[in-house]
């Protein structure tokens, strides 16, 4: 019988024991990395090298990991606290502005073959309004584990999940109109 | 507006566009790069406390006289009528809760607490 996330959690907690911890990372490496790749927006190894400080951290904290939320939802909040850490040292948390967006959208600026791409498109939205998209539209969060794991309000998710989605209709609808 | 309606073909479509990303050595690497396991470091603060705690018992021992005063004081305390004693338990333990929620109260939160 396969242990359940609790079960490998408890025994990280009691006996240290990494290969527990191991299996969770198995078992979500591909949310965490998907997620990060994402945000990043596709720079692999930058996505590969934030998503292994998200498993360290998560690590050495699990003892504050009270269950009150899903494992998953927990290690998103570190994914995505690692990625701001790192977008500050650098100096790039922004996305793309409204008048850039604008013309990305442009289809006769879009490459043929991104065009229908809906990965390009959502690389375009800004940060905010990605991350939120990206979380409850793709990961299948609730808006209030979102704005959980974002830090902001309730009533902010929402919005730049409609805000994020609209913008998404309106991309991929100029470039398959032309 | 609501939660997302899971069927929503841009949902779906989100959702389809992430593929499984293979482990191809990623865990081992991030297993091989958790700290050992091994003894768990002891916190400034609580050998503080202990030591402020074992010097306060030792002082308190000296200062009563050996416990004498303490002993004395016990069995003044006896003769006190039953009601007394009752207050004094109750304040007493209406004081240790105070002090144990706003030391619950008062403690740092952790920053990936998803409470």
């Amino acid at each position: 019988m396969e242990l359940t996330d609790a079960d490998l959690i408890a025994r990280v907690l009691v006996d240290e024991d990494q290969h527990a911890f191991g299996e969770l990372v198995r078992r979500y490496q591909s949310a965490v990395r998907g997620l990060l790749r994402q945000l990043t927006r596709t720079d692999l190894a930058l996505a590969d090298d934030l998503s292994q400080e998200t498993f360290v951290r998560a690590y050495k904290h699990i003892r504050s990991f009270r269950g009150e939320a899903r494992f998953s939802t927990w290690l998103y909040r570190i994914a995505y606290n690692c990625f701001r850490e790192d977008a500050r040292r650098r100096k790039e948390l922004v996305g793309v502005d409204e008048s850039q967006w604008q013309s990305e959208i442009d289809p006769h600026s879009v490459d043929a073959g991104l065009r229908h791409d809906l990965m390009h498109a959502l690389n375009l939205l800004p940060l905010h309004e990605r991350s939120a998209v990206l979380l409850c539209c793709q990961q299948g969060l609730s808006h209030d584990e979102a704005s959980r794991v974002l830090e902001i309000p309730l009533g902010t998710v929402k919005t730049n999940v409609l805000r994020g989605r609209e913008k998404l209709k309106r991309t991929l609808a100029a470039w398959g109109s032309n | 507006m609501d939660e997302i309606l899971i069927d929503d073909p841009l949902d779906r479509q989100l959702r389809e566009a992430v593929p499984y990303i293979d482990d191809d050595g990623f865990t081992a690497r991030v297993v091989a790069s958790l700290p050992a396991p091994g003894r768990r470091k002891v916190s400034l603060r609580s050998v503080i406390l202990v030591s402020i705690a074992l010097l306060g018992s030792a002082l308190a021992y000296v200062l009563s006289d050996s416990g004498r005063v303490v002993s004395e004081n016990v069995a003044r305390l006896a003769t006190l009528p039953p009601l007394w004693l009752l207050i004094g338990a109750f304040a007493a333990g209406a004081l240790a809760v105070t002090g144990g929620l706003l030391a619950a109260l008062s403690r740092t939160r952790d920053p990936f607490s998803l409470s």
